[in-house]
């Protein structure tokens, strides 16, 4: 009898263990817009018949490299920075994605490559707090480093990544078509001259509250958060004049347990139907280019994709191959 | 004889400690090791990771930041904890009881959570400086964030429990009659308090500073968001070079020189301030 009970508990067991490892984990960077790709990927994904997505986060690009290195991966679908994406997927950090699975054909050429497919893109863009400026409003990324026409703290994005180098470059005078290779002297001089007015933000929540309550009247942000603001009733100015995109990007980690559902989850994510409803859903761009017909006009209006005129493309090629070069000029500059 | 029972003593108590030792080994020590040899094999074999971090101007404003904003969280602890602890010792003990648990309470709220209050409370157009403007103590809103006010604010806060605990432990054992015999004697308030209240509550000062102090040094949350990056401190620059740039070869090399640093303080106090007769 108690042999029949143990054999049972441990059937069960393994059952229960055969149950989690069919459960795909999908990791992104937590908050509003998680929850939307939980939303509007994971549970048409699992209704059609996929398995049940677990969600965890936030990102971490040094638990990447150390769970592919320990051989024990228990992220399945990551969502990472586009230039990041490039850069692992050269380190061999990353599954090659099955393109039989998932249809390229119908994704922006910008946004696939051989280890990953954008996950959203997104627009760093001019935003200021109205109460604070009733008279004249910012209006190009040369307002934004003039202290003198708009006063006031400024708030930019603490890591380094494409978007704040390239707006120092662009307020001081350079050419969109002559921004890369990156002048790096130039754009920390520029940076230089506004340094003691900088705050940083770190995550999306954090950059809502220091332009919400004042604290900084005026900075560079993604794009989402501030429609998120606007749609609060905050009084939110964006200028989208030479607004710099950026993209996030979907990815699987070297030897993730559930490769073969990962792909399947990445079908669906980049699917004209995700990628609509999730643009819809956090006001980031679709990198599905069917998705522009399924959406209301009225929403397209104001997502990223409708401000391509006065658009400027960061070049994820060349960030991922100086990834590193810049980013210890980076944070050496901050910490100065 | 006496060494005998002494030394199955000694045994006894290393069978206890062992789950203990087991545990620091497969899930402390091995990784820590693993992370230092990476500091001298990443990229390759050799000490550059070093060199660089002690060679460059910003590294080396890096570690001094962190001593130095360690170094005063450290001293404005000691002077907010002291008459705390003194208080509590002498008060009434249901009195202390009830305070002491408050004192304890914030120490079970999450960490971020309290940061990020202290961010609302601190900032320009947060509740202090609005406060202060409409009582016109101020015309200009006070710059408490990204600031060393911002660190030290949030971490003093957050180490006081760690200073009062030990203080009070020592406080209490100190004879009252000890200060009225100093009193007996013509000593003034400052005198008995100076010669001879903190000379004996000094073990207690060092091993709660020390423990405030090295709890300082590896602080992260708390120095990233209250403090700007102009007081970048090492736990931020190993976070850096860990998570943003994949170079664990140098997070590895500033993890290594703060554990030296730290076990090199701890054999100071072991040295100097451990009480005599526990040795």
């Amino acid at each position: 009898m108690k042999m029949r009970l143990f054999a049972l508990a441990t059937a069960s067991v393994f059952a229960a263990q055969g149950a989690m490892a069919q459960d795909m984990v999908f990791t992104s960077w937590g908050g509003t817009t998680q929850d939307a790709q939980m939303a509007h990927w994971a549970t048409p994904f699992t209704e059609k018949g996929g398995s049940p997505v677990v969600a965890d986060g936030p990102t971490d690009y040094g638990k990447i490299k150390a769970m592919v290195e320990a051989g024990a991966v228990s992220w399945d679908v990551v969502d990472v920075e586009y230039d990041w994406a490039l850069q692992a997927g050269a380190q061999g950090l990353l599954e090659p994605l099955d393109f039989t699975v998932i249809d390229k054909t119908k994704l922006d050429p910008r946004f696939v490559s051989d280890f990953a497919v954008g996950s959203f893109y997104y627009s760093f863009v001019l935003g200021w707090n109205s109460t604070n400026f009733p008279d004249a409003q910012p209006a190009t990324l040369a307002d934004l480093f003039d202290t003198t026409k708009f006063p006031g703290k400024r708030t930019f994005y603490k890591w380094s990544a494409p978007g704040v180098i390239e707006a120092a470059l662009l307020a001081d005078g350079v050419a969109p078509d002559a921004l890369y290779p990156l002048d790096l002297d130039r754009a920390f001089a520029k940076l230089d001259t506004i340094k003691g007015d900088i705050i940083w933000w770190e995550g999306g929540a954090q950059s809502q509250q220091l332009l919400a309550s004042g604290e900084a009247p005026i900075g560079f942000f993604w794009n989402g958060r501030l429609s998120a603001l606007a749609a609060d009733g905050m009084p939110v100015g964006i200028s989208w004049d030479q607004n710099i995109t950026a993209a996030d990007a979907l990815v699987v980690p070297k030897g993730a347990v559930n490769k073969d559902a990962a792909m399947k989850f990445i079908a669906e994510a980049s699917s004209a139907e995700g990628q609509a409803a999730f643009a819809a859903a956090t006001g980031y761009a679709p990198v599905n280019i069917g998705s522009a017909d399924l959406m209301d006009a009225a929403v397209r209006a104001t997502l990223p994709d409708a401000q391509t005129a006065v658009q400027i493309n960061a070049d994820m090629a060349y960030w991922a191959e100086h990834r590193d070069e810049i980013g210890n000029r980076w944070y050496a500059w901050q910490a100065q | 004889m006496l060494s005998a029972i002494a030394a199955a003593r000694r045994r006894s108590g290393l069978v206890l400690a062992l789950p203990a030792i087991l545990l620091l080994l497969a899930f402390f020590v091995v990784p820590v090791a693993a992370l230092l040899t990476r500091s001298v094999t990443e990229p390759e074999w050799g000490l550059q990771n070093y060199v660089t971090l002690l060679g460059s101007s910003t590294y080396a404003r890096t570690f001094f930041n962190t001593f130095f904003v360690s170094g005063v969280v450290t001293l404005v602890t000691v002077l907010i904890a002291f008459p705390v602890a003194w208080a509590l010792a002498i008060m009434p003990r249901r009195w202390a009881s009830v305070i002491f648990a408050i004192i304890l309470l914030s120490m079970w709220t999450n960490l971020l959570a309290r940061t990020y209050a202290w961010m609302v409370l601190l900032q320009q157009t947060g509740l202090i400086n609005r406060s202060l403007m409409a009582l016109g103590v101020i015309d200009e809103p006070l710059q408490l964030t990204n600031n060393l006010v911002g660190v030290t604010i949030g971490m003093v806060y957050i180490m006081l429990p760690f200073m009062i605990l030990p203080l009070m432990g020592v406080i209490k054992k100190i004879d009252p009659a000890i200060l009225q015999a100093a009193a007996l004697c013509g000593a003034t308030k400052w005198q008995a308090l100076r010669r001879v209240l903190i000379p004996l509550a000094a073990p207690g000062i060092a091993s709660g500073a020390l423990m405030v102090f090295v709890m300082s040094l590896g602080y992260y949350v708390t120095p990233s968001l209250l403090g700007g990056t102009a007081n970048m401190m090492l736990a931020e620059l190993i976070a850096q070079q860990v998570q943003s740039l994949l170079n664990w070869g140098m997070g590895g090399a500033a993890a290594f020189l703060l554990l030296v640093v730290t076990l090199g303080l701890y054999a100071v106090q072991l040295r100097f301030f451990e009480p005599k007769e526990s040795r």
